[in-house]
């Protein structure tokens, strides 16, 4: 089990930050990833493994028209 | 399939004729000037009953106090009405604004108008922001704000000639009223040459705005590219109606040519250094960010119904299986692309996208080939999801002729998805209609009532009215129950929300009803923060926000900034900032071109503290106008949760499990009526505990007023002013 | 079309283009007046110039840049509005902004600097631009 955004989902191993995004759904552009406080790059998103018990924010930036 | 950007059906081949017809019923002159630190000190007032023509120093407290734009609005109409006033009446004063740094050319977005009128929708001052060189090329001219009053006997054009220091107000019979031809023709009446065509700026509405309340204004350039006028709406509110009411045609002006230094500022090389570093950014960002260089706000579209927050069917639902059929995809291919699209120069986000060869489908200009400028999200998402219409051809169809009519195309969406709702439930019908299937998706049908809406005829006779004034008129005529008319007609103060999906954000639900003007998202777009990143928990955090991005958003529309490059493009490390959300270097940013304008250096806090006075001032004015109290800010249930059982039901899941999670109450057993009934206690029990959080915040009563020591601390201290708030202080 | 064709490996930074540049188009010899820029690196020098791929060209909201007929891309000081976009959006960083300069400048491949340099690090060629943008 991991925290994102204070939510439970659940943890398989090998999990990148691109599983949780998509899992999630969250194909808006502007956010912000941090696992256990530390901010990850957007290029590093696929390659980035996520630990069992991890707390993950993915902050999305304030948008509309 | 690629389409000629500069082939369009000719509307100018007649202007001799035209301009021939033009009775010159008044002539005067002014010295034009350039602005200095960014004001001219000197406003405009018009007088349409009597062709009086005013020039109106502006003072140092005024400035300090009002700042420009939305601000300069506010008080000029404060002082052209009373509390009696209604939008007809020919006091009743259309303001428009630039802001003392309108008309940068070296920042994206810097070249917005403010409008402010007393509004026929809401009965209290509405403003709205819009694209376009009229702004700037006004302030170029001379002046730091237009008003417009009293009314006219025969359709009208003002002419401000920026060059020759010229004010004409002449009689214009016979160019068209509606915009896509009376910009390009007025374009070309007054342009001296075609080196000259960008120099001037048309502000026109169309003939639907003589018969609805839901007029809009349209703000055009001239495309040096497409060879043709462009267009920017002041949508909301109702602002084309009061301009059409005063028989106005057209307010034309033409400035100097623009060189970038107009504004004569402090420091020039700082704005440049700013500005040089946001262009840069976005050439570098924005294809890899939201893309608004190729399809505008559309790239919206699948975003929020991703997230459950496009509006579908009257805002039932947040998404549909259709959606493709509009989302950017659609956009990016039909936009012309690879051609400036600022709606100002130096704007290089450049989101004012134009789907080109649009062959016009029905109604007056059936055949025509015309420019659409747009669809924005606000138009995809509220004519068509909104409306259950998926069909990119008739959006187009739709937006075109909501702006050459002059029809704002969030309130018309919003009013068409109440009407289709009422159909579906057989509020509505046939009947009733006069013969209009208002059936989801039923594209023909929603063009029809817009034909109809702009001839003041049939059905459209009462659906430009707007949903506040047709629920009084259904539930007049004893159609459909009143209390669920209130619970599914989707606005507050009178004014038709804009296209989001609020269920689940408690903070966007204030940010719609708590909103000066109306439920407009341009003060406050929390939904992310709340509802997905989780970063406001708590009712003060809800507050706190809630007093930050109305104060932060009302500072755009007080200098004549747009919003979007402040957070729809962010540099590559705003993640490792302390609060990407505010997007600290751009804020940076306006403090920055504020100081190299005027002179005068700012702090982020100070930025916030310029907007509150005219915020609370705003407050004060809709009390003044008989709204502004608490009861005035509570929303239409449909934006706080599910009305009906398809509603519950669709997201039944959710519900349950914030029953029992939330709510603190096993669904097991439960009905869905029973069920829906918990949540709305719950929901709007919710929605009054954050109220009460916002308005001690913002230094309010109980009831919705500002306290007299607020508006002192905040050195809105004009007896009249508080004398109305004193009024209503508990 | 002309451009001028830059041999960074042939540099050893004596500025004398920069000079060159500055003097022939401003009339003073700054480094921040020249279209043409030299850099010290970790490991020699390197020179930044236009190429005049015309990107720019459809960025401009005034059509103040344009190619002329030997496909060089020019600026039309009358027609600019100092939006400064072209800068920011040149993939090579090559249009430039002097101080307190209104307009952009850029290399309009004279040959100026070709005569000039002593170790013959620059040259002007000649390419085909009908299939380059704008």
């Amino acid at each position: 089990m991991i925290l994102v955004n204070g939510e439970e989902l659940s943890y398989f191993d090998g999990m990148t930050i691109s599983d949780i995004l998509k899992k999630k759904n969250f194909i808006f552009p502007l956010l912000v990833v941090k696992v256990d406080g530390e901010v990850i790059a957007r290029e590093k998103y696929s390659t980035t493994l996520v630990s069992e018990n991890a707390k993950v924010q993915i902050i999305h930036l304030i948008s509309g028209g | 399939m690629s389409y000629d950007y500069t082939k369009r059906t000719n509307y100018i081949s007649d202007l001799p004729t035209m301009k021939a017809a033009h009775k010159i019923l008044h002539e005067t002159t002014f010295k034009p000037t350039l602005p200095q630190k960014g004001y001219n000190n000197r406003s405009l007032h018009i007088d349409l009953s009597n062709f009086k023509v005013t020039e109106k120093q502006i003072s140092q407290q005024i400035k300090d106090t009002f700042i420009g734009g939305r601000g300069f609005g506010l008080w000029y109409l404060w002082n052209a009405i009373n509390p009696e006033t209604k939008w007809d009446d020919p006091e009743n004063d259309i303001v428009i604004s630039p802001g003392p740094l309108g008309g940068i050319t070296q920042y994206p977005g810097s070249g917005k108008s403010l409008v402010v009128t007393l509004s026929p929708l809401t009965g209290i001052p509405i403003d709205s922001n819009v694209g376009g060189y009229f702004g700037p090329l006004l302030k170029f001219s001379g002046f730091d704000a237009l008003e417009v009053q009293g009314k006219a006997t025969t359709d009208i054009v003002i002419f401000i000639d920026g060059q020759t220091g010229t004010i004409r107000i002449e009689e214009a019979p016979l160019e068209s009223v509606d915009s896509h031809i009376t910009a390009e023709q007025f374009t070309h009446e007054y342009a001296s040459g075609p080196g000259d065509l960008q120099n001037v700026s048309v502000v026109a509405s169309g003939r639907g705005a003589e018969n609805a309340l839901i007029g809009c204004l349209n703000f055009s350039w001239y495309d040096l590219r497409r060879k043709g006028t462009r267009l920017k709406q002041a949508g909301r509110g109702g602002i084309g109606t009061v301009f059409r009411d005063k028989k106005l045609k057209a307010i034309v002006v033409r400035g100097p040519k623009v060189k970038g230094d107009e504004n004569n500022p402090v420091d020039f090389d700082r704005i440049v250094k700013v500005g040089v570093k946001l262009h840069k950014e976005i050439h570098d960002l924005d294809d890899k960010q939201c893309r608004m260089r190729r399809q505008g706000t559309a790239h919206l579209v699948e975003i929020m119904d991703a997230y459950d927050l496009l509006p579908v069917n009257n805002f039932q639902f947040g998404k549909h299986p259709d959606v493709t059929g509009i989302s950017s995809g659609v956009w990016d291919k039909r936009f012309t692309q690879g051609i400036p699209d600022g709606c100002w120069l130096g704007c290089s986000l450049a989101c004012t996208k134009g789907a080109d060869g649009h062959v016009v489908m029905t109604g007056p200009y059936k055949g025509h080939i015309v420019t659409v400028d747009g669809p924005e999200y606000e138009t995809a998402a509220g004519v068509g999801a909104n409306c259950g219409i998926f069909k990119p051809e008739w959006l187009l169809e739709c937006n075109f002729y909501c702006d050459t009519y002059g029809i704002d195309t969030i309130s018309f969406g919003t009013t068409c998805a109440f009407l289709m709702e009422c159909y579906q439930r057989e509020i509505l019908n046939k009947d009733r209609t006069e013969g209009l299937e208002l059936t989801w998706g039923n594209a023909h049908a929603q063009m029809e009532l817009l034909h109809q809406i702009s001839r003041g005829e049939g059905f459209g006779k009462i659906a430009g009215f707007g949903v506040h004034r047709l629920k009084q008129i259904f539930a007049e005529r004893g159609w459909g129950d009143s209390k669920f008319l209130n619970d599914i007609g989707m606005e507050v103060k009178g004014l038709e929300y804009s296209q989001y999906i609020s269920k689940e954000s408690l903070a966007q639900q204030g940010g719609y009803a708590l909103a000066n003007k109306g439920p407009q998202h341009d003060e406050a777009w929390l939904i992310f923060m709340d509802m997905v990143n989780k970063q406001i928990p708590t009712f003060e955090d809800k507050a706190e926000a809630l007093h930050y991005f109305p104060l932060f958003r009302t500072w755009f529309g007080l200098n004549g900034f747009c919003k979007l490059p402040w957070n729809d493009i962010e540099p590559a490390d705003n993640a490792k900032t302390d609060e990407p959300s505010k997007v600290p270097e751009h804020v940076q940013n306006y403090c920055e071109l504020y100081g190299a304008v005027t002179g005068k250096n700012i702090t982020k806090e100070e930025l916030i503290s310029m907007s509150e006075g005219v915020y609370n001032f705003q407050r004060v004015f809709n009390l003044r106008m008989g709204k502004g109290l608490r009861r005035h800010d509570f929303p239409p249930y449909r934006s706080l949760g599910p009305v009906t059982r398809e509603e519950y039901e669709s997201r039944q899941e959710r519900y349950d499990t914030q029953l029992k999670e939330v709510i603190g109450v096993d669904p097991q057993g439960k009905s869905v009526d029973e069920k829906i009934a918990l949540h709305r206690k719950h929901r709007e029990d919710q929605y009054e505990k954050l109220t009460d959080a916002v308005y001690k915040r913002r230094g309010w009563t109980k009831n919705g007023v500002p306290k007299i020591q607020t508006l002192r601390n905040l050195k809105i201290e004009f007896p009249d002013v508080i004398e109305v708030a004193q009024k209503y202080q508990d | 079309m002309k451009f001028l064709r830059p041999d960074s490996s042939k540099c050893e930074g004596k500025f004398v283009c920069e000079r060159t540049c500055s003097k022939t188009f401003f009339k003073v010899e700054d480094s921040a007046c020249s279209s043409i820029q030299v850099r010290q690196e970790l490991k020699g020098f390197s020179l930044n110039v236009c190429n005049q791929c015309g990107e720019c060209v459809s960025v401009c909201p005034v059509k103040a840049l344009y190619r002329n007929k030997f496909g060089t891309v020019m600026v039309n000081k009358e027609a600019c509005v100092s939006c400064f976009m072209c800068v920011g959006f040149c993939p090579t960083l090559s249009m430039r902004r002097g101080p307190n300069h209104k307009s952009p400048f850029k290399c309009v491949a004279c040959g100026a600097c070709v005569k000039t340099c002593p170790k013959g690090a620059l040259a002007l060629e000649e390419v085909d631009h009908s299939r380059l943008p704008a």
